[in-house]
């Protein structure tokens, strides 16, 4: 899985690949190695001062060109390791998630289990071997797609994780990411993401159709991957049924091997034949599990695909609020120096002007200037959200490309190991059964 | 009847050649065996007192001649040997380079049959032969199930010595369609090893009910099958020795060795029926599945445009495979699982057989106690007095009380003498019998597990070896359009110059403002435009 990543990964940073441009090398992914591995168990205090257990896993970096420029200054030793819990890759996350908005941050594996079948096969113990495992590999991953990506691979933020030991925490939220207003945007479309339902208040007047189909990619993404795991989760528990059952007739056959004389041997060696193939499928399907995991990560990127137009459409109705606002304000102003609404035929204004006499002239100039001063005010806001905007759509759409050709590799690559797996299965098939023949034929 | 010396003859022979043409005329009989070949054929007549009477079967012929008392090719004169004629597919139980087969059996056509009470099936039944002891060379028929439950039934009345191959079951359990297709066909094939089985064995070719069931007509055979009804009773004495059930003082713990087998083989041809059956759910469910696997990639390959061949290709893989396992799945319900039942009922019937003989034992053993309990009356007779016995009181001559018993209880023990000598016989045909079915069914079974599980073997490897090719076509698949992928990279540049931004989309069209605005994010130092823009 690791490979899968870097070698892909290694694609994007060098990302004109061909032999006749020149190679420009612009990840970080290019000059180190990193590796999490030997998950531990550990007991501390929580914040709230009681006592947990969590894991923490050995987050290796090991530099392969220490001469490149792309190295960060703190990196002065060619390997250095240190160790990270879950949490502290989530925090990560975070930090990148509301540092790049226009990004597709990569996905980490499950904190919980929250799919039912997975429950059943004793997945929801999180200090099950097979769920820790599997959470090893998808961390692997993200650190790996993180130093991969150019703009994300330079985060001193990220650098940090690596390589400082101490109070790493303390350093993330110093940078204070927690105030940024897209902070407090993401915490709403995660929200969002999560309930799945498009707030009223969000409706936006005219959205933007290249996100509009966007979003519905990434539905049909994930509906399609999760639809595909969960068939191929019953098809790997009937296929494990059907070479188990092969071993009942090893044994039945070593038992008729018992009373026979010129039959026996045969039946014997056919026997054992016969386990080995009931114990083939254990290893075979490990291996189809890395590729299943594979898929899952995409399954989670759909969500942050997600999470990309949210942004966007939010953006969008912060300018068409403040569009909305200028054109009230507007109105006010006009109504204000005519007096009387044009318009419509009644007006608050000639009613209270009815009521309790106009205006005076100065306080009708004091109220227009205050209204054009709001204005002002406004349609500088009005600039910066735009402004903001179309540098999100610029710049997010750019990445969605990006993550749209390395998902081209990565999910062509997942087939191809598939198809490779599933071939070197029909030929361990063809040998087998072709001894097991030979046991009958010479019997 | 066979004179009791003669008993060596047919033990430890191997089951050989079909046997000869018929009776044979008396100038090639110098021995004058004949008589006693005919006196075989009149035992075997329905409605004979001792149907336990094995007599020498035609094949011992052979051995009485080359015993040196005559030129075997004399006999051999009379036979007629076939080779494997044009009947192929048909199996023939012996192997023997010197088999002589003039007896052929077909089973195939299943026709349905809708009268107002029922319907049923009937098999068409060509019999080609060149014995003389039928009428024609060749003869077709049609007979239903309940046709060969009669002749099962016939034959193992009139041989309760030998062996005789089981029938298939009259239900199929799994589907109750007895019509469909696929069970006609096993049933068929079934019917067709019965038949060949009994063809192929020494004695019970010859046997009277065969012949009926092979040629006649149906009203022939429903005549016969009527008269069927009062024979049955006639077994009754050899049950009743039966219902008796204690251990035999003799039996020679071959028998215990034979019946000790019979069992195990019995349960572990059921466990692998049993096995057969759970292994035919699991793919069943399998294929289900994999069913709606392939749909899956289909439906995928929608939403995408340049993966959408691979996933086509993997859609397709997926197909493939399934129609190979759907193969499979009918392989292991209708090519392995029936011989392996069909070797259950076998074992059914060996215990039956092994059965029967015993009590053909214990009726010899309880003649000879009754014979030793008489002699020993008699002995005890001579010392007695017998001036207290009813006869004396009867004003009788106590002697003469004594010579009357003493008559009664010598023709007593004559009788009983001959009875001996007759079940002593019985039990040796039995046993020599039993031996030589056995041995040619050790032999045949070897010979059908070796084919039948080879077949299976062949078939799962027909099966991985298309699974194989299907996804060596996908993965070609797959890997083919990497290239013309990699092709329209090169030929469109990229968006991802890092120097240029990108400004393909067209809604910016404002300026980005002064740098007293808010925040902009992503940036580490405020930098320019251009380092922003990610790869």
């Amino acid at each position: 899985m690791a490979d899968a990543g870097s070698d892909s990964a290694q694609d994007v940073g060098s990302e004109a690949s061909t032999p006749s441009s020149s190679k420009r090398v612009t990840s970080l992914l290019s000059v180190l190695e990193i590796s999490v591995t030997e998950p531990e168990r550990r007991t501390g205090v929580s914040a709230i001062n009681m006592k947990e257990t969590y894991t923490v896993y050995l987050v290796e970096t090991r530099i392969t060109d220490m001469k490149s420029e792309l190295l960060p200054e703190i990196f002065t030793d060619e390997t250095f390791s240190l160790w990270r819990r879950y949490s502290e890759f989530e925090l990560l996350r975070n930090y990148l998630c509301v540092t790049y908005p226009a990004v597709v941050i990569p996905p980490l594996p499950e904190k919980k289990i929250h799919m039912m079948w997975q429950k059943l096969s004793g997945g929801e113990d999180k200090f099950d071997p097979d769920f820790i495992e599997r959470r090893r590999a998808g961390l692997e991953s993200f650190l790996l797609r993180v130093a991969a990506h150019t703009q994300l691979s330079q985060d001193k933020i990220f650098h940090a994780f690596l390589h400082l030991v101490e109070a790493w925490k303390e350093t993330v939220l110093a940078t204070g990411y927690q105030n940024k207003k897209i902070y407090l945007i993401l915490r709403t479309a995660q929200m969002d993401s999560r309930l799945k339902t498009l707030n009223a208040q969000f409706r936006l007047k005219n959205p933007d159709r290249r996100f509009q189909d966007l979003k519905n990619y990434s539905s049909e993404l994930e509906a399609n991957i999760a639809n595909l795991l969960k068939i191929r989760e019953r098809l790997a528990e009937r296929l494990y049924g059907i070479h188990k059952i092969h071993a009942n007739y090893g044994r039945v056959f070593s038992e008729w091997s018992g009373i026979e004389k010129e039959m026996g041997d045969g039946l014997q060696s056919a026997g054992h034949f016969m386990d080995v193939y009931a114990a083939s499928i254990d290893s075979m399907l490990e291996e189809e599990d890395t590729y299943a995991d594979a898929l899952k990560e995409y399954l989670y990127f759909a969500d942050a695909l997600r999470s990309i137009c949210r942004k966007q459409e939010l953006l969008q109705y912060e300018v068409e609020k403040l569009e909305d606002k200028l054109v009230y304000l507007k109105a006010q102003k006009q109504q204000m120096e005519q007096g009387v609404d044009v318009k419509s035929g009644f007006s608050l204004k000639g009613m209270t002007t009815k009521l309790f006499g106009a205006d005076t002239p100065e306080i009708r100039e004091k109220k227009i200037q205050q209204l054009e001063e709001q204005t002002q005010q406004t349609e500088e806001q009005l600039q910066a959200a735009k402004w903001e905007l179309s540098t999100y759509i610029d710049r997010s759409l750019q990445d969605v490309e990006r993550f749209k050709r390395q998902k081209v590799r990565d999910l062509r690559e997942i087939f191809i190991n598939y198809s490779i797996m599933q071939i070197k299965l029909c030929k361990k098939g063809v040998s087998l059964w072709n001894n097991t023949k030979e046991c009958f034929t010479k019997m | 009847m066979a004179d009791g010396t003669d008993s060596g003859f047919s033990e430890g022979q191997p089951s050989g050649p079909g046997g000869s043409s018929g009776p044979i005329s008396p100038d090639l009989d110098p021995l004058n065996i004949t008589t006693s070949t005919v006196d075989l054929e009149e035992s075997l007549d329905m409605g004979a007192e001792t149907p336990l009477d094995c007599g020498p079967t035609p094949r011992s012929f052979y051995t009485l001649f080359t015993d040196g008392e005559g030129d075997p090719k004399a006999a051999g004169d009379d036979i007629t040997v076939f080779t494997q004629s044009s009947l192929a597919g048909l199996q023939l139980d012996d192997a023997l380079a010197s088999d002589v087969h003039d007896l052929f059996v077909t089973v195939d056509d299943p026709e349905k049959h809708i009268t107002n009470m029922e319907s049923y099936i009937t098999y068409r039944v060509t019999t080609k032969t060149t014995r003389s002891d039928y009428d024609s060379h060749e003869y077709v028929v049609r007979r239903r199930y309940q046709d060969f439950l009669w002749l099962r039934e016939r034959l193992e009345a009139t041989n309760p010595t030998h062996l005789i191959p089981p029938l298939p079951e009259k239900h199929s359990f799994r589907r109750l369609d007895r019509f469909s297709p696929e069970f006609l066909k096993t049933r068929q094939a079934a019917l067709q090893k019965f038949l060949s089985r009994i063809v192929d064995h020494p004695t019970l070719s010859f046997n009277e009910n065969l012949t009926i069931f092979l040629t006649a007509k149906a009203w022939e055979l429903a005549s016969h099958r009527k008269q069927a009804q009062g024979i049955m009773g006639k077994m009754g004495s050899s049950m009743r020795s039966m219902a008796a059930g204690y251990m035999m003082k003799n039996r020679s713990p071959e028998y215990a060795t034979m019946q000790e087998y019979v069992n195990t083989f019995g349960a572990k041809m059921g466990t692998i029926d049993r096995i057969n059956q759970r292994l035919l759910k699991e793919m069943t469910d399998y294929e289900q599945d994999l069913r709606e696997f392939g749909p899956v990639f289909t439906l995928w390959s929608n939403s995408e445009t340049e993966l959408a061949p691979a996933m086509l290709g993997m859609a397709a893989g997926v197909e493939k495979c399934e129609k190979a396992l759907e193969q499979q799945i009918s392989d292991q319900e209708h090519v392995f699982a029936p011989p392996v039942k069909e070797y259950i009922l076998y074992a059914e019937a060996m215990k039956a057989v092994l059965k029967r003989r015993d009590s053909i034992q214990m009726e010899y053993e309880l003649t000879v106690e009754e014979l030793n309990r008489k002699r020993n009356d008699r002995e005890q007779l001579k010392m007695s007095d017998q001036s207290y016995s009813l006869g004396a009181f009867m004003g009788k001559d106590p002697e003469e009380v004594r010579q009357q018993k003493r008559t009664k209880l010598d023709a007593q023990i004559e009788e009983l003498l001959k009875q001996v000598e007759v079940s002593n016989d019985n039990v040796e045909c039995a046993n020599a019998d039993l031996k030589a079915d056995l041995e040619r069914w050790h032999r045949n079974k070897r010979r059908d597990v070796k084919e039948v599980f080879s077949e299976l073997c062949d078939r799962n490897i027909q099966y991985y070896q298309e699974c194989l090719s299907a996804w060596e076509e996908t993965l070609q698949e797959i890997n083919q359009k990497s290239e013309l992928e990699t092709a329209s990279t090169l030929a469109t540049p990229t968006s991802s110059c890092p120097d240029t931004p990108n400004l393909a989309t067209p809604t910016s069209s404002v300026t980005p403002p002064l740098p007293a605005t808010p925040t902009k994010e992503g940036t580490e130092g405020g930098a320019s435009e251009g380092q922003e823009v990610t790869q």
